[in-house]
């Protein structure tokens, strides 16, 4: 694996969100609780016979080998902590630290500092589990790939050595020496293989386990009888190295798959983690304590405050606030929940303190639903394997039939050559090149697109990519930023220069004042103007926040004394039209009247690739659609700057309105690229041939996406597809060698000139190219385009 | 050439022993994490040999 140089390395991935806040208050009485440390720490004696512990933790933000030094320099600076080892493949470390001189909760600070995150790691008994198998994987491919060598050594001479070099002892001595290495290859490496296949006899249906392991079995019984009466049925001939070369190649494309998987994996395990929290529970007399989630029961009334997460699904009773949604719908921006609403486990308070009534626990919530729901769709099958399996299925039984078949004839034509020429048509198709050809050229280019951040979790849909015509984005949100810019303000009020920059101090001063998303925007703006933060000049009181309004507040002191709103037109009593982008008013109460004073507008930041590659995607034959909920100006003007012919931008569009355009293109004969995140899009991405969704999205949107794009980069989607039309042009490559090669040999081997070891030397051969071939993917890798090449250069494709 | 009739014997036994030596590695944990291994040389902290050798 080669480093990625750090300038690569999209910022998400090198700060998830949860690295940058430190754990509040009550995040680490949670994480310090003696019950919450027992589910992942040992403790342990240590050498002068102290008490230490030995947790387990979890990490996200690793994005290459060198990160997990970081980690582990950082968790060593922190003072009693004894040994701190960090695994960057499984993302999870082990510090043995020491009780009395430090806590749990500054270990995860620390890690936290680095840039990181880290979560008490429960789920020890699957990592056990996966590192067994992971151990028991590489120990296997290493059996058969090293034996594969020797055995390799001892053939040599037999091809080449003239008549008569080679005395007939010695050549006896190597063919033991051969079966005695071969058998490990047979009875350990080719575990995995025996088992599959004498799981799908006992089924009663024919798997790609069933034509390997034939192919291993008969090679070996052949080979042996040749070993040990070489005037046997089976001819003289030995094919120990075809089995263990075959053997090993086939481990190694497993070991290869189960790698990219696992990387899948691990990436949207890091999106579902969320720390501990206490909760503070509230009885009957309005006392307050503090408990851990698992304490509570359905119908407790709890205090969430600002900053913390949702212990549990629940009802509103008291206050009102705004909640960010994100890890449900993707949405970045909060929603408003009053008394009589619900809000969802896993989700964000970040307006003001609320009491909620507990409905719904653990299991039962919708983010745990989500996560269970996750886990399920990492489980399944890939659909190419399955693909596979079919074209093995009937390629086999015409292989037994032409093998059965070359025996009748043979034992009627020359009884004495039937039994090898049998062999002979068994070995020389074996179907390795051909099982082997799509996956292998798959996995290499899921593994190269994972460097890059672009998770594929449905291998096949690299293939209905190189079909697609149609591009389309579901949202504006997936092709700008969070943040919102400011737009030059518009004064209600005829105000002098000096007047309108204290107005505007004024404003963003009264927004410091609150979380709302617009209020941040108004208060960036005016540290960015000022260069750096200033503290708050103003003096407010009685502040008051109207959700879904806006603010009220007192100043007491000052020329600017009174009473100020910051909020919505109506709010403020501002007339005149909406403007067309998100704004807000600031007004000021006279004589019982409320004058607005300003109007501060703001643009949505168009992410930095996102007009190029459109443009790019457009010269390159698609055609790019935009289908939107916002209203039609804001979606026009998104459309102008993207250079989106007006037609295919549409606005308003409701769920259903989504679904039914998409089914409109498909109805022509199109493959339709769906680019989405949030939970309402669910319907429209599995309509889509192939679904795309951001690192931002919903966790919901990406467990059932085709395709993950964790660096959020729209550029990626030109990589995706690039790399799409090669792997495809290089599975055509394999397959079509697969197929001629079997289609030039089988009639060698039934009319007898192709001996055994010949057969053996060309299956090996054969699948040695594919492999190769494949791996040409990756090679490829140091001159890969960037984002920002890609979008530069026109293309044509 | 007659010592290849020990010779080829002694390196059957030598694969199976070097196979026996990789699971003892395997076992330690020393594949675990096989990423990592490429950049060890570029951190800064010396490693417990180093500083050994540094010390003499």
């Amino acid at each position: 694996m080669s480093l990625p140089s750090s300038t690569e390395a999209p910022p998400e991935l090198r700060a998830p969100p949860e690295a940058v806040r430190a754990l509040s208050p009550t995040q680490v009485v949670a994480v310090d609780d003696d019950r919450s440390l027992a589910a992942h720490t040992q403790w342990i004696e240590g050498l002068q016979g102290e008490r230490l512990g030995q947790s387990r933790l979890l990490l996200s933000g690793l994005h290459c080998a060198a990160c997990a030094g970081l980690i582990e320099e950082a968790l060593g600076r922190v003072d009693g902590v004894r040994i701190a080892e960090v695994n960057g493949a499984a993302q999870r470390a082990v510090v043995t630290w020491d009780p009395a001189r430090t806590r749990m909760s500054v270990l995860i600070a620390a890690v936290r500092r680095a840039g990181y995150g880290a979560f008490p790691d429960t789920g020890a008994q699957a990592v056990v589990q996966a590192a067994r198998e992971s151990r028991q994987a590489v120990w296997r491919l290493f059996v058969a790939a090293f034996c594969m060598m020797q055995v390799m050594m001892y053939a040599t001479p037999a091809y080449m050595a003239e008549a008569g070099d080679l005395s007939a002892d010695m050549a006896q001595l190597l063919r033991w020496a051969s079966w005695v290495l071969s058998i490990p290859v047979l009875l350990f490496a080719a575990g995995p293989f025996l088992h599959g296949a004498w799981r799908s006899l006992r089924e009663r249906r024919i798997g790609m386990d069933v034509p390997v392991t034939l192919g291993i079995v008969v090679t070996f019984v052949a080979s042996s009888a040749a070993t040990f009466g070489s005037d046997g049925p089976f001819g003289a001939e030995v094919y120990f190295d075809s089995m263990t070369m075959f053997v090993s190649f086939l481990l190694a494309a497993r070991w290869l798959e189960s790698r990219a998987r696992q990387r899948a994996a691990q990436s949207l395990d890091a999106v579902m983690r969320r720390l501990p929290d206490a909760v503070e529970r509230l009885d009957a007399s309005g006392q307050a304590e503090w408990v851990t989630p698992g304490e509570l029961g359905i119908g407790d009334r709890i205090r969430v405050h600002v900053g913390q997460a949702f212990a549990a699904d629940g009802v509103i009773e008291q206050g009102s606030t705004q909640v960010d949604e994100a890890v449900l719908t993707g949405e970045s921006r909060p929603v408003e929940r009053g008394p009589g609403q619900e809000v969802a486990a896993g989700s964000l308070n970040l307006g003001s303190p609320v009491q909620v009534r507990v409905t719904q626990l653990g299991a039962q919530t919708r983010y745990q639903r989500i996560v269970s729901l996750v886990e399920r769709a990492l489980t399944q099958r890939p659909g190419f394997m399955l693909s596979a399996d079919r074209i093995a299925g009937p390629f086999l039984w015409v292989v037994l039939g032409l093998a059965v078949a070359a025996y009748a004839v043979w034992s009627w034509i020359d009884p004495s050559r039937a039994l090898w020429i049998a062999v002979s048509v068994l070995i020389v198709t074996c179907p390795c090149a051909l099982s082997l050809g799509a996956p292998v050229a798959l996995i290499a280019a899921a593994g190269e697109l994972a460097r890059r951040g672009v998770l594929l979790q449905r291998l096949d849909a690299l293939e209905v990519l190189t079909r697609a015509r149609h591009l389309v984005f579901d949202k504006t949100g997936t092709l700008t930023e969070d943040r919102l810019s400011p737009a030059p303000t518009v004064w209600l009020r005829a105000l002098s220069p000096a007047e309108q920059s204290g107005a505007a101090r004024l404003a963003a001063d009264l927004a410091g004042q609150s979380a709302h998303p617009l209020s941040r925007a108004l208060v960036h703006a005016d540290d960015a103007t000022r260069e750096g933060a200033s503290p708050p000049i103003c003096d407010w009181q009685d502040v008051a926040e109207l959700a879904g309004q806006g603010l009220q507040a007192r100043l007491a002191s000052g020329g600017e004394a009174g009473v100020w709103r910051l909020g919505s037109a109506a709010w403020c009593h501002a007339e005149g039209d909406a403007p067309l982008r998100p704004a807000v008013w600031l007004a000021r109460e006279v004589q019982g009247q409320w004058q607005a004073w300003a109007r501060f507008e703001f643009d949505e930041v168009l992410r930095p690739d996102a007009a190029s590659s459109v443009a790019v995607m457009q010269r390159s034959g698609w055609s790019v659609h935009l289908l939107s909920g916002d209203q039609a100006a804001s979606v026009q003007g998104m459309a102008r700057r993207l250079g989106l012919p007006g037609e295919q931008a549409r606005a308003q569009c409701s769920p259903q309105d989504k679904l039914a355009a998409v089914e409109a293109l498909q109805a022509r004969g199109d493959v339709v690229v769906m680019v989405g995140d949030g939970i309402n899009d669910a319907p429209v991405l599995a309509r889509s041939d192939v679904s795309v969704a951001m690192g931002s999205a919903a966790a919901l949107a990406q467990a059932r996406a085709d395709v993950i794009v964790l660096s959020n980069r729209i550029g990626d989607l030109l990589v995706l597809h690039e790399m799409a039309q090669r792997t495809l042009a290089i599975v055509r490559q394999n397959l079509r060698w697969a197929f001629f090669y079997n289609l030039a040999c089988v009639p060698l081997a039934l009319v007898g000139w192709l001996p055994p070891w010949a057969a053996g030397l060309g299956m090996a051969a054969s699948s040695l190219l594919v492999v190769l071939n494949a791996l040409r993917l990756t090679r490829h890798s140091a001159g890969f385009p960037s984002a920002e090449g890609v979008a530069a250069e026109p293309r044509t494709a | 050439m007659e010592i290849l009739y020990l010779l080829v014997p002694l390196s059957v036994v030598l694969v199976f022993a070097i196979m026996v030596m990789f699971a003892w590695a395997l076992r330690s944990g020393q594949l675990d994490d096989i990423d990592r291994e490429g950049e060890r040389i570029l951190r800064n902290d010396p490693d417990e040999v180093d500083a050994n050798q540094a010390a003499r």
